[in-house]
């Protein structure tokens, strides 16, 4: 499995998991689906950018600081478009984004398969 | 004829020195006593380089020949073989500088370092055993690091009359099953106890009395410290549960801690939001 | 190779007289090889004897010719386990019990009282126990009967200025001369100094090796101990 397909499979997993926890919160337990789904899809896209970039730099520090600000990124244009509809989260949105970035990034950098090009010229 | 014990102890210094006179060496010091020999540092006219020489007391079959097979960088290797003057059997080999096992094993060195040295034993065993070449007599005083890390297996395929007792196997035949009962015994003496239980147990069953219930090959030893080494679980020992958290802790520790972190953000936000 | 320095054969190996003690056994010799035993074993018993019990010398004398008697008549040699110890050890563990024997006959002839007894009037006092005396006085009869060999082989040979230098050189107590004063002694260059010292040591190797065959039980024995006697 490479490592695209690892960060993809992880992100989406784990931003689900990540988005579930709103259920803890009574005022976003009506908005479910469409935080489940948001957060998926944020997490899916920050994998799949961490494992395109685990295949370039064979690197854990790397990847969790990749991962990381990845995260940040997308959990702060989520906020952003979350904010507009209400009262901003930003806090609650960004903080668990970037250390799921950041787990995501290290996941992406252990496991999977590194590209073939990149062993060839190491 | 009489003699006083200060003519004998003289001679008992001088005679037994080896003549070699009609070989390109010529005589330094004695370096040690092994196997069925005594070896000297000597100086190769022609090449002008040193050597050791080991002069065999008793004639022993084939014994230059059977280690000039074996090449491997564990393995000094044999130069040249030949008869004395007085009829005793000699073979030239590289002298190797450096301290040995028993000697070594006084200074400070981390678990890494003596693991790297056992390694090195292992690799020079198993490869003689794909030759069909037995030890014998693997002890700490037939192994001799060199001064910059280097590790050579010394008197290969010679059985001493008396044995070294704790090195050598309990068995009367000698085969591969008893080198590797010796390597346990070298990887206890170099890496204590109290250093590590895995390694100790490791030890324990390469060194295991019944020759049935040790490891099958060097290889599969090896196979067992380079395990315990990547922090799995190894075939010499099941483990108390304690031991494999924090096996899986130490293997995981990122994981670990970046989960720990999102679960106390998690916690916090909710305590945040509630307060 | 230089024949004037070579002991003799394409391997410069002194023939085997010797017969080792099983053989010699098996060979129905065990007179023969109890003369070798004797001759190398005389005076360390003797020593023993006599420190061990404190008997006088003359006593001390006949216990040590008892000894070799019984042990003749008692096939001594057929006892004998190679694997359990070494011959030499073997011997003064036979001494000891019939030095022990001895004692205790002794003491059953003496009517009360406590035994008493006679002191020893040798010159110098040992220090060491009678074990290590004994081991000490092997020693010094194995060399001195080899350097008997050596000295017969040599004057056999007409290599008597090789044991001359030998002598003269190895065999002393005082300061050593210097090569280059035997050379002018002797009357030869040298490096024939040289080649005759080496020549004789190895001689007396050989010799030695011989001497301790015939009181071995077989060559893994032999070897033991001439690893320990050069040690």
């Amino acid at each position: 499995m490479n490592k695209i397909l690892v960060g993809l499979i992880f992100g989406l997993g784990l931003g689900a998991l990540d988005g579930a926890t709103a259920l803890f919160y009574p005022e976003t337990r009506p908005l479910i689906v469409g935080i489940l789904i948001g957060s998926s899809f944020k997490g899916m896209l920050v994998g799949v950018v961490s494992g395109w970039f685990a295949r370039k730099v064979q690197s854990t520090g790397w990847g969790i600081a990749v991962g990381s600000v990845l995260g940040l990124l997308f959990a702060f244009f989520v906020a952003f478009m979350d904010a507009k509809s209400g009262k901003p989260h930003y806090l609650e949105i960004m903080l668990p984004g970037f250390v799921v970035g950041a787990i995501v990034g290290f996941l992406t950098q252990r496991m999977g398969s590194p590209s073939p090009v990149n062993t060839l010229r190491n | 004829m009489e003699v006083s014990d200060s003519v004998i102890d003289h001679l008992r210094r001088v005679v037994p020195l080896p003549d070699l006179a009609g070989t390109r060496y010529q005589l330094e010091s004695e370096i040690g006593r092994g196997g069925l020999g005594v070896v000297y540092a000597a100086r190769d006219r022609d090449l002008d380089r040193r050597v050791a020489l080991k002069i065999l007391e008793v004639p022993v079959e084939g014994e230059a020949q059977v280690i000039a097979r074996l090449e491997h960088p564990a393995i000094v290797p044999i130069y040249e073989t030949g008869t004395l003057i007085d009829g005793r059997s000699f073979y030239a080999m590289k002298l190797v500088t450096g301290a040995r096992l028993d000697h070594y094993v006084h200074s400070e060195h981390k678990l890494g370092e003596r693991l790297r040295i056992i390694r090195r034993v292992g690799e020079a065993l198993a490869y003689a055993h794909s030759k069909a070449v037995i030890h014998r007599d693997l002890k700490p005083q037939n192994v001799m690091v060199g001064e910059f890390g280097e590790v050579y297996v010394m008197d290969w395929g010679v059985e001493t009359v008396a044995g070294t007792p704790g090195f050598r196997a309990p068995e009367s035949t000698l085969d591969q099953q008893s080198d590797i009962y010796s390597l346990g015994a070298l990887l206890q003496f170099l890496v204590p106890p109290a250093m590590s239980a895995a390694v100790a147990a490791i030890a324990a069953k390469a060194s295991h009395t019944d020759p049935g219930q040790r490891y099958g090959s060097v290889t599969a030893l090896l196979g067992d410290i380079d395990r315990f080494e990547q922090g799995l679980a190894i075939e010499a020992w099941s483990e108390p549960i304690w031991h494999r958290l924090q096996r899986f802790a130490s293997r995981n520790a990122v994981l670990l801690w970046l989960l720990a972190a999102y679960t106390a953000v998690k916690f916090f936000l909710f305590f945040w939001h509630r307060f | 190779m230089d024949a004037d320095t070579a002991i003799g054969g394409q391997a410069a190996q002194f023939p085997s007289t010797h017969l080792s003690l099983i053989e010699a056994t098996e060979a129905g010799l065990s007179s023969e090889a109890m003369n070798h035993v004797v001759a190398l074993y005389w005076k360390p018993v003797y020593k023993f004897i006599r420190l061990k019990l404190q008997k006088s010398n003359e006593d001390s004398k006949d216990l040590t010719q008892g000894f070799f008697t019984s042990a003749l008549q008692r096939d001594f040699f057929s006892r004998f386990d190679p694997c359990k110890a070494s011959f030499r050890t073997y011997l003064r563990m036979a001494v000891e019990r019939y030095a022990a024997n001895q004692h205790a006959a002794d003491n059953r002839e003496k009517r009360g009282g406590s035994v008493q007894f006679e002191t020893v009037d040798d010159h110098d006092v040992p220090t060491e126990s009678p074990e290590v005396e004994f081991e000490r006085e092997w020693r010094r009869q194995l060399f001195s009967h080899a350097l008997d060999d050596l000295r017969s082989h040599c004057r056999e040979t007409g290599k008597q200025v090789h044991f001359g230098i030998f002598e003269d050189y190895d065999l002393t107590d005082r300061d050593r001369l210097s090569y280059s004063d035997l050379a002018v002694k002797y009357g030869i260059p040298e490096t024939s100094v040289t080649n005759y010292l080496a020549w004789a040591r190895r001689t007396l190797r050989a010799f030695i090796t011989e001497r301790l065959r015939g009181t071995t039980s077989g060559e893994k024995e032999l070897h033991e101990e001439l690893r320990r006697l050069w040690k």
